[in-house]
């Protein structure tokens, strides 16, 4: 009599092990989106604002902190840098570009208003204020 | 001599493993299609006049619904009001005429939050119509 073979049979384990590393890593890579909106500057609640439903992909942020610095994605900027990347930005993509301003609760008006000055300068018209619909 | 009867063995229990990998899949594809991030981040449009500089300084403001943000507290056509009074004058307004135009005068030492605080109760009542000057003091 021939030797039978042994049945053959594919190992699930690892292939297992790799769904959920995979369903890990997907759930870990999701939750970081929102901590990317985390910076020093802590919004005001504006709780009956409206949701932007249609995003603009032209969009710039302008953080202003507490201490009065102003930023651009964490890169504190002076009142002629920011006029420049703005100007740049008219350039490129039109003067409806919005600028959305995320001001710190704390911040004086006096610095907000310095970055809407430079926004009218660089011919930006389509300002808005960010603000926290809820505690995050 | 009684032979015993044999009982057929039991095949190995074996849980098949294709089917739950095939949904679990099919769930983490689904997932992955419909997350969406809740949006917490809300935009307060506004509107900033340009300065004319035809325009006298001492020229008598238009018939406007104003709304002063200062350190201290707002006023609404110069009457000093607290958030409620201003909740209140502003759902007045706007059961009135909702594309009213506000002015909003924000002084240059009060603090963001409060002028934020303003733009939230005009969206709040649905005026739309908001202006945003800054005053030098």
């Amino acid at each position: 009599m021939r030797k039978q073979m042994p049945d053959a049979k594919m190992d699930m384990t690892p292939m297992i092990d790799i769904v959920f590393q995979l369903i890990i890593f997907f759930v870990v890579t999701v939750d970081m989106q929102n901590k990317a909106l985390e910076t020093s500057v802590r919004m005001a609640m504006a709780p009956n604002g409206p949701v932007e439903e249609v995003k603009d992909p032209r969009t710039i942020v302008v953080d202003v902190e507490a201490d009065g610095t102003i930023s651009i994605m964490r890169t504190p900027l002076g009142e002629g840098q920011l006029l420049a990347i703005l100007k740049k930005a008219v350039n490129t993509s039109g003067q409806s570009t919005p600028v959305v301003i995320r001001g710190d609760l704390e911040a004086k008006h006096e610095v907000i208003k310095r970055v809407m000055d430079v926004c009218g300068k660089a011919g930006l018209w389509k300002l808005r204020f960010a603000a926290l619909k809820e505690k995050a | 001599m009684a032979r015993k009867r044999q009982r057929p063995e039991a095949a190995p229990a074996e849980l098949e493993m294709t089917p739950m990998i095939d949904v679990v899949f099919q769930l983490l594809v689904y997932f992955i299609v419909t997350i969406k991030p809740i949006d917490v981040i809300t935009n307060l449009d506004v509107f900033r006049p340009a300065p004319d500089k035809n325009t006298p300084q001492d020229q008598k403001p238009p018939n406007l619904v104003r709304i002063g943000v200062y350190q201290d507290g707002y006023t609404v056509n110069d009457i000093p009001a607290s958030p409620e009074l201003l909740d209140q004058a502003l759902g007045k307004v706007a059961s009135i005429d909702a594309g009213q135009t506000i002015m909003i005068t924000v002084s240059a030492v009060s603090e963001h939050g409060m002028l934020v605080k303003a733009l939230d109760l005009c969206a709040k009542n649905g005026l739309k119509s908001l202006s945003v000057v800054s005053a030098s003091n």
